[in-house]
């Protein structure tokens, strides 16, 4: 078993956490296009998803754009 | 010089006139449309083009995992307008920074709209935190744009340290109540070094006419415009009042009197 903690709440993976932010992104079916995200309070250039490795207990935030005045 | 460089002159200055600049960009449109509370992705986009903007404002939030596809961005032609990434939900300095730089990676631009509100209730902006959270991200190279209180003294630090705008309130946000700090807002403008953006509380057309007759350099409005009867009419609405303002402000009012000064002539009255 294995966590991350994204956007503040404990997600649960059965033998390991996804292996990078680009395949987590894919498995919550989230368009990496669309966020931005950060890991651990590191800010992840939109490039780098990809190369940016996971682990067990990474705490993972991911924002989007959202109507405001 | 002859009439005709004369004439060309004037015209370059009329130019000139007419546009306002922020940090070295040109925008032709004075009003600057938020994107919030919108009933739909679809009536918030016919609204902005019926507003004739050129800048809009956005927020940034957590993604809604359950709930991913949603992408109002998706919406917004980013070739017609410019984003303009806005701090709110942050509570202090620290925590505007931090959603500062999110916006900017998330962009690729460095505009952003400074807000520090620390009080969810009447959602007043915290000078002190402001005023910290500019002075770190004017250095950073943002282009910051900070939402105020009318306050003139600390619109002067803002605008002294190089932010590219200032952004007093008119009234409460979303209040809809117009021009409540009108006297402080006409001395920030007299003291003005900036474009100086009347945010927050104008409610209805008339009151955007009214600051941007007192010489405000623009108007953001969001909520006057978002839940009207009819958003994209309302949009069409202040259009028209921040063009008349603007107008009025540079022909110049005739001034006010305390007696009667007669339109038509007071001789040749047909009597003996």
């Amino acid at each position: 078993m294995a966590i991350l903690k994204i956007n503040g709440e404990d997600k649960i993976f059965e033998n390991s956490v996804p292996s990078t932010l680009k395949n987590l992104l894919e498995s919550l079916k989230v368009d990496e296009a669309t966020v931005v995200a950060e890991v651990n309070g590191q800010i992840i250039p939109r490039g780098n998803f990809q190369n940016t490795i996971l682990r067990d207990g990474h705490k993972i935030e991911l924002i989007r754009f959202v109507g405001g005045g | 010089m002859d009439t005709k460089s004369n004439l060309s002159d004037l015209s370059a200055a009329d130019d000139m006139k007419d546009k306002l600049i922020i940090a070295g960009k040109e925008f032709s449109s004075r009003l600057f449309i938020g994107t919030g509370k919108y009933a739909s992705n679809k009536i918030m986009a016919q609204s902005i083009e019926a507003s004739g903007t050129q800048m809009v404002t956005v927020a940034l939030r957590r993604v809604d995992i359950q709930n991913p596809q949603d992408n109002m961005l998706a919406a917004i032609d980013r070739k017609k307008y410019l984003l303009l990434p806005n701090t709110s939900g942050a509570r202090n300095a620290d925590e505007a920074v931090r959603l500062a730089r999110l916006a900017r990676a998330a962009t690729e631009i460095n505009w952003l709209k400074l807000e520090v509100t620390p009080d969810p209730y009447y959602l007043l902006p915290d000078p002190v935190e402001t005023l910290k959270a500019a002075e770190i991200l004017v250095k950073e190279g943002f282009v910051v744009l900070p939402y105020i209180n009318a306050d003139p003294v600390l619109a002067k630090k803002l605008q002294d340290i190089g932010t590219a705008t200032v952004m007093p309130l008119a009234s409460p946000i979303g209040s809809n109540q117009g021009l409540k700090t009108k006297a402080a807002i006409e001395i920030i403008i007299a003291q003005a070094t900036v474009p100086v953006v009347i945010d927050a509380g104008l409610g209805m057309p008339s009151h955007a006419a009214e600051a941007m007759e007192m010489g405000a350099d623009a108007v953001l409005i969001n909520t006057a415009i978002a839940t009207a009867g009819d958003p994209v009419k309302m949009a069409e609405a202040f259009k028209k009042a921040v063009q008349a303002g603007r107008e009025a402000f540079e022909a110049g009012s005739s001034g006010v009197k305390n007696q009667a000064d007669a339109s038509s002539p007071l001789t040749g009255f047909l009597r003996d």
